[in-house]
């Protein structure tokens, strides 16, 4: 509190202060060592100060200087230079090009260091390095750019993002994603940044990185920096991005055709229909961004908008979206107070549609018509098998979300090295979404007259930051420091409603007004309200960095964070890191070396439980007029807490041809959350949340990048990164169980998964099969040779119980190949992304593909290779679980741009085209071999997805989209 | 700047206040359930409602007690239907009598009854219901320890919130539960109990039933005791038999004056009765225009329908067979029939059963049909359960007369189980052997959660069953939960021959 203070008054204080000395102007032209043209945009400041200019398009510039200034020149890519001014008032420079590009500047947290400085592992990727095309969320661009970051997305589902994970799981609990930042904002949601405008990534992989995050950086911190307007450059520019994009649907269910289903004994009713054609389509999406930015001389700004109209390949699914940002920079006081405003909104407008079409489709009798010749819409009574082109057209499934994001932030140079920081931040976010279903709907509503909700949500997140950076150089060290306060808040709150009983199908959701369940007592009719408590998370937070002799770096940071979701004793905790690197050649001649620098770090985060009030008991109001306990609170729960080393290797061989980063590191997850059983007779509830156990994960990551390749106009850079590791349960409440239900028909009760302590976490656990009885049952093997046969899921771990692990559900390697060829004006990337040693649970497979003779009348049946034809019984064993190794071909761009140098209206123009999705080789016969990192249950028969449960990985769920492939064309101009 | 100022007494301020929730029990101001023109009376607004409510947890949906107790007896079974209802094969080894501890089932009906404990431990413990309302917890209480006794044994005996209780023998809980009922009766209202509540008839019921089975508890048989239990109800001139059979278990039975205590549920106020979801297969929901597609799961073993003569009103009341119809009278169909069914796709509940696994016919099995369904009914139910009613009563104090004195057709015996019979339109006994008397009882008490019970005092429990083999004598008691012993941290041993 006391600092928190102090910060204030010093920013109060801090405005009085300034002094003018004698001043002159200097002119000059910065050029490049390589091509001796001039270098726009390079910083030319007053050494020791913040003061600066850019150059301009040419690499001219204007600056007011004293004779005892030294201007220095500095600019990514070459090395800097510093000219005293002494009486010139012309100064010309020449930088070199800096082949080893190790002065990148990287965004850290409340701050940033140079690259050579950082002593944790952090990867940065620019506009360059991301991927191209149809890319509608701002995670799409990192995918298979990062070693050790996975993001996988079951299937093109144009309204649900990808899976994010760094380096495997950082917890059992709700905080399995990365934290983002978004321009300094903590906490930040990717969905409300559009693609067009993100300028760079930052991704901090290992604990020593993200503890001066604490609780929030346990899965490993993105930070976004949106693109901003430049200081100095002269006037205005403006940007066109545009595309069109096509897509279809890149894999079927494969299934019977009419012919073989007829054959195998299907029920034929004359038509012949393709339900998976019938209810998917060729998308066609298109994106158009326009961004204006320029500045005066202390002022620059940004404005940008976007269009999005997506299509997703399931027929009525996507989203309207328009999404503006502006950003302003302006700076006061000779330079010494910089304020930043950021402002985003976002509106979308979404068409979910009903993706159990998709299982619908592939199991609708594939002679049934779609609609009967009176017009009416084919439908039976079965279980859990509807009309699947009735659903989509009968039903309504609408969103809308609005969110609203806006900062500021104002720092000050109190004295020379000493800055201070305040910010504030808030987002909000609005959504409203609904369902109709009208009396006809086999689906949802028959009996009902009708059906239909609706629910209104909104949440709010403020987040207030001020802290202080003091930097000073030293004979032989650099050192700086920083300290500051963080004040989170997040609330939401939401209303609902459903009823039926309609007198009309007609007017879609608004006929909820008319609800006949209103006046019959309203005992039908469910309603929704709900608000969370003000979620506080509130830190004070430190760090400390040197560098010394410019070879050997040292970082520490310790945050003291505290949470309102924890128990009264328990709501504070520690997070400490430590850093330290050498840059070996400054020590020591290797011969054949650039650069190679070690580095090392340790540090704490912590993670916290998504729900409110788990330290609380909690009662229930039931309508029969009785208040019962339904959770039992923990008042002892405490932060979980992860611990991780990471050790690294930069280096940079032949040259700086050949350049690359190696890390391994070793995580603890210590007491982590999760609900369990606990006993009823003591606590009065069977579940409670409770720190139940630890998690270990080793990994390491790979990459390289070559420039060597090419001659005359002709380059080709190939990049390579490759990441592994395994997560082990080192001590849990339970010593062995088996999760992860495969669902109706039939197998309820089927547990799919095994988790067991001491061992690795994805095991596909089951009987194997070995081959299908006379009545068309499976044969499983009696795998400890006592010659009983016991594959009942009551003795799936009993000693004499027939079942071993089948699989594993987390690919042991994970690829990532990126080509990029240049041929005088042209460009082609191929990139290149494959996983591998993980294994899928085939649900489709092991539900509709043995031929029922019960089923085989009116549902159609899933026909594979791996098809045994006289099998009748489905029952889960090793025939459905399916090695999922895959290499895709993700991305292929191939671009042109045109000369523009002599052209005085553009700045640039570019066109391209994109391929996504082009080819797979797996041996996997379902749709999408990507693996499946968490499990959010069995669905059937009108259900819909439970949360993830990261302890289950490798199930390919039947609710999964069909996946896409797309063709883009799209054209980027600069104005 | 202003606004960093504004947020300084927040500063460090970490208190959690919870806002849709409750955090702390509390007396509701309105009456609660069944208040407008529902076919359901409410409960009473006494306080007590949250220790009676989780008695509807299990007793009449599928995976928890019910189908526990059901499904392990000769009188319900769950086939497998070819793809459909394998479900790991937990439902096929409860009816084999292969069960094993991890049965996801044993552990839902453990958290079940300790969940109603708890609730009865911490009223009890807040003390604010009066002598009367402490004697129906402590009654309730016992109802839930008689149902965890009965099914696994050995079990703890808390009865203070959050104090743990060392895992007793089944003499000990007998023995609890008895001086408890005793304890209790005192103070009950001598007459019919409130709705959804009990009173002294029904503490009479559960000590007699508890008499019934002493021997089988504790080694000693109490037969006389159970006749004086028995006694104090049938006595009590409060109960009587209903005229009709059905409308004990109809969906508008709110207090029949053949109940003595029942589980009031209600289709959207005290929900928990699904049975018409259940048994019924896909199509018939058009027969009864239900608002969600049925599962097609439980059906009756042939052998125990056709232990009711022709004639007899329970069978036509507690069983579904034969053609199906849709509400206007046309036959209602399944698509995804069997080849080997020679109705074909028209629906027609057999009886008969071809087999348990894995391809069981799936319009095979008598449905069961004793708790009748409402039309246009959501998956939810009205019908009340029977915990106890007159009917049960009789047949108590007939079983205790003819063993105390070692006569199945004691006049005694044979003018109580003549009472049912006549009501059911049957002929009366004039003579009775201890089988004929235990499947009258069956056909009587068909789908109220007493059939494991029965069978196990009269030594049927072990022997083969259609699709059962005979099963060893350790299985009369069920393993204590895996997942209970693991959280009980070394608390809780393991049954003998598990």
């Amino acid at each position: 509190m006391k600092k928190f203070l102090l910060v204030l008054l010093v920013l109060c204080v801090g405005f009085q202060g300034s002094l003018m000395a004698q001043e002159k102007t200097v002119t000059g032209k910065v050029t490049g060592g390589d091509d001796g043209l001039g270098i726009p945009r390079v910083n030319v400041t007053i050494k020791g100060t913040s003061r600066g200019v850019p150059t301009d398009i040419d690499g001219n510039y204007t600056i007011q200087a004293s004779s005892s200034d030294v201007l220095s020149f500095s600019f990514i890519g070459y090395i800097s230079q510093e000219v005293a001014v002494g009486n010139q008032t012309s100064i010309n420079i020449t930088l070199q090009p800096d082949v080893t590009s190790l002065e990148e500047v990287v965004v850290v947290g409340y701050g940033s260091q140079e690259k050579k400085e950082i002593t944790s592992s952090v990867v940065s990727l620019d506009t360059k390095d991301f991927n191209i095309g149809n890319i509608n969320s701002a995670s799409g661009l990192l995918q298979g750019k990062v070693a050790g970051l996975s993001v996988y997305q079951k299937g093109g589902d144009p309204n649900s993002g990808p899976v994010i994970r760094l380096r495997g799981l950082s917890t059992v609990g709700s905080n399995v994603e990365p934290l983002v930042v978004i321009d300094g904002v903590i906490g930040a949601s990717l969905s409300n940044v559009d693609p067009n405008d993100i300028a760079t990534f930052d991704v901090l992989k290992d604990g020593s990185a993200a503890a001066i995050y604490g609780s929030r950086g346990s899965a490993g911190v993105i930070i976004v920096t949106t693109k901003q307007g430049s200081r100095g450059a002269s006037g205005l520019s403006a940007e066109y991005n545009g595309y069109v994009a096509a897509a279809s649907v890149a894999n079927f269910q494969p299934v019977m055709t009419p012919s073989e289903y007829i054959a195998a004994g299907g029920n034929d009713l004359g038509a012949e229909t393709d339900w998976q054609e019938e209810i998917t389509r060729t998308a066609i999406t298109q994106v158009h961004n326009l961004s204006v930015s320029g500045s005066s001389e202390n002022t620059t700004f940004r404005l940008s908008t976007n269009f999005r109209n997506v299509e997703g390949v399931l027929r009525k699914s996507g989203f309207d979206q328009i999404n503006a940002r502006a950003s302003l920079d302006h700076y006061a006081l000779n330079d010494k107070l910089n304020i930043k405003f950021n402002m985003a909104m976002t509106n979308r407008e979404q068409e979910f549609s009903f993706n159990e079409a998709f299982r619908y489709a592939a199991l609708y009798n594939p002679t049934a018509p779609v609609r009967f010749d009176n017009g009416e819409y084919f439908q039976a009574i079965l279980f859990d098998n509807f009309n699947p082109v009735a659903i989509i057209e009968q039903n309504q499934n609408v969103g809308k979300s609005r969110n609203l994001n806006f900062s500021v932030q104002a720092s000050y140079e109190l004295f020379d090295g000493m800055n201070v920081t305040a910010s504030y931040a808030q987002q909000l976010n609005n959504s409203t979404a609904g369902q109709f279903y009208p009396s006809t709907s086999f689906f949802r509503g028959l009996n009902r007259a009708g059906l239909a909700n609706r629910r209104t949500d909104e949440s709010k997140f403020t987040l207030f930051e001020a802290y202080g950076t003091y930097a000073k150089k030293y004979d032989n060290m650099n050192m700086s420091i920083t300290g500051g306060y963080s004040f989170q808040e997040e609330q939401f709150t939401g209303f609902g409603l459903e009823a039926g009983n309609f007198p009309t199908n007609s007017i879609g959701l608004n006929v909820l007004s008319l609800s006949a369940d209103r006046v019959n007592g309203a005992q039908l009719v469910n309603v929704f309200s709900y608000e969370s408590p003000e979620n506080r998370i509130i830190a004070f937070f430190g760090r400390a960095n040197f560098t010394i002799d410019e070879g050997i770096f040292l970082n520490a940071s310790i945050r003291r964070e505290g949470s309102t979701k924890l128990g009264a004793d328990n709501q504070w905790g520690t997070f400490p890191a430590l850093g330290a690197g050498v840059d070996i050649l400054k020590y020591a001649d290797l011969g054949g070396f650039n650069t190679l620098k070690f580095r090392a770090g340790y540090g704490v985060t912590g993670s916290l439980p998504g729900p409110s009030g788990l330290a609380q008991d909690l009662y229930n109001y039931s309508f029969d007029g009785s208040v019962t306990l339904t959770r039992a609170g923990n008042p002892d729960l405490k932060w979980e807490e992860k611990s991780e080393i990471n050790v690294g290797v930069d280096f940079a061989l032949m040259d700086n041809k050949l350049s690359g980063t190696v890390d391994v590191y070793t995580r603890d997850i210590n007491d982590f959350i999760l609900e369990r059983q606990v006993d009823p007779a003591v606590f009065g509830a069977s579940r409670r949340f409770e720190n139940a156990g630890k998690l270990n994960t080793k990994g390491a990551e790979l990459s390289l990048n070559y420039t060597g390749i090419g001659s005359g106009d002709f380059t080709w850079t190939p990049g390579l990164v490759l990441s592994s590791y395994s997560t082990t349960l080192e001590e849990f409440v339970i010593d062995e169980q088996t999760i992860a239900e495969l669902g109706a028909p039939g197998q309820n009760g089927t547990n799919v998964i095994r988790i067991k302590v001491g061992e690795q976490i994805g095991q596909i656990w089951g009987p194997v099969y070995t081959g299908v009885s006379d009545t068309g049952s499976p044969i499983f093997a009696d795998l400890n040779g006592d010659g009983q046969l016991i594959t009942d899921q009551g003795n799936a771990l009993a000693d004499n119980g027939d079942f071993q692990e089948l699989g594993q559900g987390v690919p042991s390697l994970e690829l990532g190949w990126t080509n990029a060829m240049t041929y005088k004006n042209w460009d082609l990337n191929l990139f290149f992304r494959g996983a591998f040693g993980h294994s899928l649970v085939n649900t489709f497979r092991a539900f509709y593909e043995p031929i029922d003779p019960g089923a085989i009348n009116s549902y159609n049946r899933t026909k594979t290779d791996l098809q045994v034809p006289s099998l009748e019984v489905a029952q889960f064993s090793s025939l459905y679980v399916e090695k999922a190794d895959f290499l895709r071909l993700d991305n292929v761009t191939l671009g042109y741009n045109f000369d523009m140098s002599n052209n005085a209206n553009f700045k640039n123009i570019r066109v391209y085209f994109n391929a996504q999705n082009v080819f797979t080789i797996t041996n996997y016969t379902g749709i999408d071999p990507e693996p499946s990192l968490q499990d959010r249950g069995a669905v059937d028969n009108g259900g819909s997805p439970g949360n993830p449960n990261v302890l289950a990985p490798g199930i390919d769920r039947r609710y999964n989209y069909f996946t896409a492939r797309t063709f883009t064309f799209g054209v980027n101009v600069g104005f | 700047m202003f606004v960093s100022l504004f947020l300084v007494g927040a500063c460090t301020n970490l208190e959690e206040e919870l806002k849709d929730t409750f955090t702390e029990d509390f007396d509701p101001i309105n009456p609660g359930l069944g208040q407008s023109e529902n076919v359901n009376k409410a409960t009473p607004a006494d306080g007590l409602g949250g220790a009676f409510q989780r008695l509807r947890n299990g007793s009449a949906n599928h995976g928890n007690y019910f189908s526990v107790v059901e499904i392990s007896s000769d009188e319900a079974v769950i086939t497998q239907k070819g793809g459909d209802w394998f479900d790991g094969g937990i439902w096929l080894d409860m009816h084999r009598h292969v069960w094993q501890s991890t049965h996801p089932a044993l552990n839902g009906m453990w958290n079940d009854n300790y969940g109603g404990i708890s609730e009865c431990n911490r009223l009890i413990q807040e003390n604010t219901v009066g002598a009367e309302g402490i004697a129906q917890l402590r009654t309730l209480r016992a109802l839930y320890y008689w149902r965890l006794m009965d099914a696994f044994g050995r079990i703890k005996l808390v009865t203070v919130p959050g104090v743990d209780a060392p895992q007793a023998t089944r003499v000990q809980a007998f023995e609890f539960i008895e001086s408890e009922l005793l304890a209790a009766i005192p103070n009950l209202i001598d007459g019919r109990p409130a709705y959804g509540r009990v009173s002294k008839g029904g503490a009479y019921s559960l000590l007699a039933r508890l008499y019934l089975n002493a021997e089988v508890y504790t080694g000693t048989p109490r037969w006389q005791d159970a006749i004086d239990a028995a006694d104090a109800v049938i006595n009590s001139g409060f109960y009587s038999l209903s005229d009709s059979y059905a409308a004990v278990f109809a969906p508008d039975n709110v207090e029949n004056v053949e109940h003595i205590w029942v589980i009031p549920y209600d289709e959207a106020t005290a929900t928990g009765m699904n049975f018409a979801q259940m048994t019924l297969h896909y199509p018939s929901q058009l027969t009864y225009r239900l608002q969600q597609q049925p599962w097609n799961g439980y059906s009756t073993l042939e052998e125990f329908y056709n232990s009711y003569e022709n004639g007899d009103a329970r069978k036509a009341n507690n069983f579904i067979v034969g053609p199906q119809t849709d509400l206007d009278g046309n036959p209602i169909l399944d698509l995804a029939f069997d080849p080997a069914d020679a109705d074909g796709a028209a629906i027609n509940y057999t009886p008969a059963i071809n087999e348990l696994a894995p391809s069981g016919s799936r319009q095979a099995g008598a449905r069961l049909g004793k708790y009748s369904f409402k039309v246009g009914q959501l998956p939810e139910m009205d019908n009340d359960y029977t915990l106890f009613r007159y009917g049960q009563v009789l047949l108590i104090k007939a079983e205790a007369i003819a063993r105390l004195n070692g006569n199945w057709s004691d006049p005694g015996t044979l003018a109580l189980v003549n009472q049912l019979r006549s009501r059911a339109g049957v002929a009366a006994f004039s003579s009775m052997t201890e089988d004929q008397f235990l499947a009258e009882r069956g056909r009587e008490m068909f789908q109220e959660s007493i059939r494991r019970t029965d069978l196990i005092r009269f030594n049927k429990w072990g022997i083969a069953w259609w699709e059962k083999p005979a099963s060893a004598a350790f299985r009369t008691i069920f393993p204590i939960p895996n997942d209970q012993i693991q959280a009980a941290a070394g608390t809780l041993t393991q049954n003998a021959g598990y």
